[in-house]
């Protein structure tokens, strides 16, 4: 089911949140977030797992969905939608 | 000869078209290389300046120079409706400025900025002062000069914004400004902040959110402010939240230049996608983009444009030249933080080493002064 809903998904924005950044994961990914459209998601690259369980937390209080996580060499990559 | 054309003429701009000029003085006089930058505006405004006129430790009138005076004699510069680039069309290797001229291109420098979208947050231009406006912060000025005392609500609208620790800056400054006058106990401090916590980075959070609140600053975050009642004085966000004040400083959503939609290059709010590494436009290898306008997930501040400038001049240069010479940039920033009227710490980063900023000092504090001061003859210029 998680595979079919993530394959129907149109990516609006690959990001790479495993550097630093003044706006930090959380602003860049909410920025982003808030201008995807029903059908569209972003793909998050994450460098750690407390920063993808933060994301996480985040994302789902502010209604939105993890439809995919994948873990390769400890990067984390979530693709989020509405 | 080689063409390389600079869309605008702002912090990024002006640094690399100057950085480019003084690597290849040669090729620029015998022809062989010219370098063009388009601008709609003939003045040069150091807008980080403007967060310290509010406090009256800055003269606005020192902010604005004539870009002309900026930039290498080598440099063309068009201004007006001869520099104002209405369509940007990398297909095609060139732009179209607004009195019908198109101009061809070999290489192509993208530096057209972050802008205020006062507009997508109701009320907020009505009600809210902010120091990245220019005539605003000289608004915010009178306003603070005339406060006694009340409710005064710092409010960050949307990520990214440019100078993202100015925030934390303008709340800091304030506290100070208004123990000087007295009146700091009559006054409640609230920083309201998107995201939890009142920075991004981790490591800088920690030790600002320490001095918030040994300066007694109330936090509100998560905040994501969704419109402002002028007449109430009342600000209110998604999460529910509802702030009376009586004094509102803020930072107004951004998006990149109208220009990147219209061209149809940019993402939703008008973000270049950009190689984080090369600082190529993605798609477009002839093609960089430098400062605020990239979508990298990087600081908008004029230090990391100027960090950024040393890689696409090395590499335009070097194209132009055939050496194959290549950099790649490795995220570095740099921002001084005021953390009172006569003291600062900095942060210093790139995308592998988080910054922690080191005690509050008045050293610090005089490096930002002097940072400023030293961008028309030294930062602009590219000397360095």
């Amino acid at each position: 089911m998680y595979i079919m809903i993530k394959m129907s998904l149109k990516i609006y924005k690959k990001l790479d949140l495993t550097g630093q950044s003044c706006a930090g994961p959380l602003g860049e990914l909410s920025g982003v977030l808030e201008e995807i459209s029903p059908g569209e998601a972003v793909e998050a690259i994450l460098g750690d797992e407390a920063t993808k369980k933060d994301v996480v937390a985040f994302v789902t209080k502010k209604g939105y969905k993890v439809v995919s996580e994948k873990n390769e060499g400890g990067k984390f990559t979530l693709v989020i939608t509405k | 000869m080689k063409r390389v054309i600079v869309v605008g003429g702002g912090i990024a701009g002006t640094i690399v078209a100057n950085r480019m000029a003084r690597m290849m003085p040669e090729e620029l006089e015998k022809g062989e290389a010219e370098i063009v930058v388009l601008d709609r505006n003939e003045k040069h405004t150091y807008q980080p300046g403007q967060l310290l006129v509010p406090f009256n430790v800055q003269d606005p009138m020192e902010l604005i120079r004539p870009e002309r005076e900026l930039l290498d004699h080598k440099i063309r510069f068009l201004h007006s409706q001869k520099g104002e680039v209405t369509k940007i069309d990398p297909a095609n290797h060139s732009v179209v400025t607004a009195d019908g001229l198109s101009h061809s291109y070999d290489y192509l420098v993208i530096a057209t900025g972050s802008h205020l979208r006062w507009d997508e947050v109701p009320g907020y231009k009505d009600a809210v002062y902010s120091p990245w406006d220019f005539e605003s912060s000289l608004k915010l000025r009178e306003a603070l000069d005339q406060f006694n005392g009340g409710t005064v609500v710092i409010n960050v609208a949307k990520l990214p914004h440019k100078c993202p620790v100015a925030p934390m800056e303008a709340t800091l400054m304030l506290d100070d400004y208004l123990r000087r006058r007295g009146i700091r106990d009559k006054t409640e401090i609230v920083y309201t902040y998107p995201v939890p916590g009142i920075f991004g980075i981790k490591t800088t959070n920690d030790v600002m959110i320490k001095i918030f609140q040994e300066r007694g600053i109330k936090i509100v975050s998560p905040f994501n402010v969704t419109n402002v009642n002028a007449k109430d004085k009342v600000m209110e966000s998604q999460e529910g939240e509802k702030i009376k004040f009586d004094l509102a400083i803020g930072v107004p959503p951004h998006t990149g230049a109208d220009v990147i939609g219209k061209s149809g290059i940019g993402d939703k709010r008008n973000w270049i996608p950009t190689d984080k590494f090369s600082l190529r436009m993605k798609d477009h290898s002839n093609v960089f983009v430098i400062g605020d306008t990239t979508d990298i997930p990087i600081s908008k501040a004029g230090s990391t444009a100027d960090f950024e400038s040393y890689i696409i001049a090395n590499n335009v240069v070097n194209e132009i030249r055939g050496n194959g010479l290549k950099k790649t940039y490795d995220g570095s920033v740099f921002c001084y933080i005021a953390t009172g009227l006569d003291s600062g710490t900095y942060i210093r980063f790139n995308y592998a080493a988080p910054p922690v900023p080191p005690p509050p000092s008045y050293v610090h504090w005089w490096g930002k002064l002097m940072y400023n001061k030293l961008y028309w003859t030294v930062t602009a210029k590219a000397i360095v």
